[in-house]
């Protein structure tokens, strides 16, 4: 349940979930509610002195309240909105003002606390003529301060608000080419004939494309689907001086003659991202109801008639689909982090041989002995690695220093491929004859990098004089996977306990040390 | 008419079943909330504005379809 504090009636702007406090009544400020909601209206009073001061005990009001409420419930104000006003002369703003301040105040106030938000109720009243805001029977007959009639738009305009600051938005743009992005068909019309940039019809293209391009900037992703020749499109991006939306502002893209319902799904599953996160605008009203038939999860608004309704329709779009209360730095970078990713899994389809694959990843492995600048990164991964872990014990920088001392050899391993640098996601102890700890990160798995990195260690021991090595497997609920990673690298189990404890050996003389030349390694 | 008063009456009032006995003294959710809301609906719905004289003295269904009637409404 919320609690509503509120100085008129507005019990029919909420739904059942919603409770009230007394008309302007402060003394109780109930705990146990989800989150509350400020709504203060403009009160009618003829003194204007009067009514200016009555505003300002509303923000002390507003004060205490927020002071009250514990910070991790959140509470949620609306701006004030003048629907009546009587200045007796022209340059009488005591009204204006009182609300602008108040209005300053909640603002103010959102910087200061983290649980307060403030939702601007001129976004919703601007779409009315000021006679609809108000009707004055309902005030006098039931004290409300807003018109009855428009609680359906403003709960829907209010959920809205909502999901936007719960950050319920959609993730994902996937657009068009042909008469959507750009007027024209590109197979047709060739790359200098499409419509972009230069008078109308071009101009209103080349401004939704300005206008899509910073909805990246935000962490929306921006994604292509369109049936063309992928080299045209190429040739555009690459040709044609007027296109703001070039290929790098896309981070997955689908350019073939396969249905789009398909291509959406392929590129959801390449993104990593639900079905329902997506939204697909194109022109063409068959594709769109194919989509919305096939993929009823998928919001598919409208596309405009006219090429300079456009920009209208993208404020729409931001409104209805992209809009959040505020944006972080990880926003910002999620096209980039979401590209990467992609690239990396579209690698993987399009060669029909895994080697294949990790060959064009170019990956380049550094390992490297333990020291100061790592010794906080490896104690970090014994603590939070499970999977990939052998033995998970658990270590803190202080006892690697202490086991360096006792002459333990320490190694961690840094990965990276042609699509970015993993940083040090691995490291091994060998206490003596025999490995301690020996774990990776499972950000690194899938590209046989424990191979290569246990083998090339058994190098270095072997070439140290060591004969025979000893491992040992300590299963948990989270490392069922590497349950036989010392049988797969070619040691004996010489015991196994009830609990599946497993002791192995490994004869060094006769083992075979040999990794994938595509691994570019490098002993530090 | 007299159905969609009903049809009204039924929505605004979340009731499982309604008749033309309803009024104020024997429907719970039809106290001044109720009475807005169902203001609200009627005035939308038939396309009237309701006097708050009318509004006043409208306590049972017949009340509605005597006002409704008297404004016009078919």
């Amino acid at each position: 349940m919320r609690y509503v504090f509120r100085n008129n009636t507005v019990e029919r702007f909420f739904s059942k979930e919603y409770v009230f406090s007394g008309y302007d009544d402060i003394s109780v400020i109930p705990t146990d509610f989800e989150y509350y909601v400020w709504w203060y209206q403009v009160p009618i009073k003829y003194e204007r002195q009067v009514l200016a001061e009555e505003i300002k005990g509303y923000i002390q009001k507003f004060s205490f309240v927020l002071q009250q409420i514990v910070s991790d419930k959140m509470l949620v104000a609306l701006t004030m909105e003048v629907f009546y006003d009587t200045p007796f002369t022209d340059d009488d703003f005591l009204l204006a003002k009182a609300v602008s301040d108040y209005n300053a105040t909640l603002f103010e106030a959102e910087r200061l606390y983290a649980n307060l938000k403030v939702v601007d109720l001129s976004d919703f009243t601007c779409q009315y003529p000021i006679s609809e805001l108000m009707d004055w029977k309902f005030y006098l007959i039931s004290q409300m301060g807003m018109n009855p009639k428009l609680s359906k738009p403003f709960q829907a305009w209010w959920n809205h608000k909502l999901d936007s600051i719960a950050l319920k938005r959609k993730k994902c743009l996937v657009l068009d080419l042909d008469n959507t992005l750009w007027g024209g068909v590109l197979g047709e019309e060739g790359i200098d004939g499409i419509q972009i940039g230069g008078d109308y019809p071009g101009k209103a293209f080349l401004y939704w494309q300005e206008a899509l391009r910073q909805l990246t900037k935000i962490g929306v992703i921006l994604a292509i689907c369109s049936k063309n020749n992928e080299q045209d499109v190429w040739d555009v991006w690459d040709k044609n001086p007027f296109i703001v939306l070039k290929k790098d502002d896309f981070s997955a893209y689908r350019i073939n003659w396969t249905n789009k319902a398909t291509n959406i799904k392929e590129l959801a599953e390449e993104l990593n991202i639900g079905l329902d996160s997506i939204v697909f605008v194109d022109d063409n009203p068959t594709e769109r109801e194919l989509v919305k038939q096939m993929l009823p999860m998928v919001s598919v608004p409208d596309f405009p008639e006219h090429p300079y309704m456009l920009l209208e329709f993208f404020k729409q779009l931001v409104n209805d689909y992209f809009k959040v209360y505020s944006i972080t730095e990880e926003d910002r970078q999620k096209t980039e982090q979401y590209k990467a990713a992609a690239s990396r899994l579209k690698s993987q389809k399009s060669f029909t041989d895994f080697d294949e694959f990790l060959e064009s990843l170019d990956i380049q492995i550094i390992i490297e002995a333990a020291n100061e600048f790592n010794i906080q990164r490896i104690a970090q991964m014994t603590q939070k690695t499970n999977q990939f872990n052998l033995t998970t014990k658990r270590y803190t920088d202080a006892d690697i220093r202490n086991f360096m001392t006792n002459g333990w050899k320490i190694w961690c391993i840094s990965v990276a491929d042609k699509f970015g640098n993993s940083g040090i996601t691995g490291c091994a102890m060998v206490n003596g004859n025999k490995i301690d700890t020996f774990l990776l990160s499972c950000r690194i798995l899938g590209k046989g990098i424990e191979t290569a990195f246990a083998k090339t260690l058994f190098k270095i021991l072997a070439s140290e004089g060591m004969a025979e090595l000893k491992a040992q497997y300590i299963p948990t609920t989270k490392n069922m996977q590497v349950k036989d990673f010392y049988d797969r690298m070619g040691f004996t189990c010489v015991v196994e306990d009830e609990y599946g404890n497993k002791e192995y050996v490994l004869d060094l003389l006769s083992m075979d040390f040999s990794v994938k030349k595509y691994y570019h390694i490098i002993v530090k | 008419m007299e159905t969609k008063v009903l049809d009204v009456l039924k929505d605004i009032f979340e009731l499982d079943i309604v008749d033309e006995s309803c009024s104020r003294a024997n429907c719970a959710a039809w106290d001044s909330m109720g009475q807005l809301n169902l203001v609200a609906e009627l005035e939308e719905i038939f396309d009237v504005s309701l006097e708050p004289e009318e509004i006043g003295s409208m306590k049972s269904y017949d009340d509605i379809v005597r006002i409704l009637k008297s404004k016009g409404v078919k």
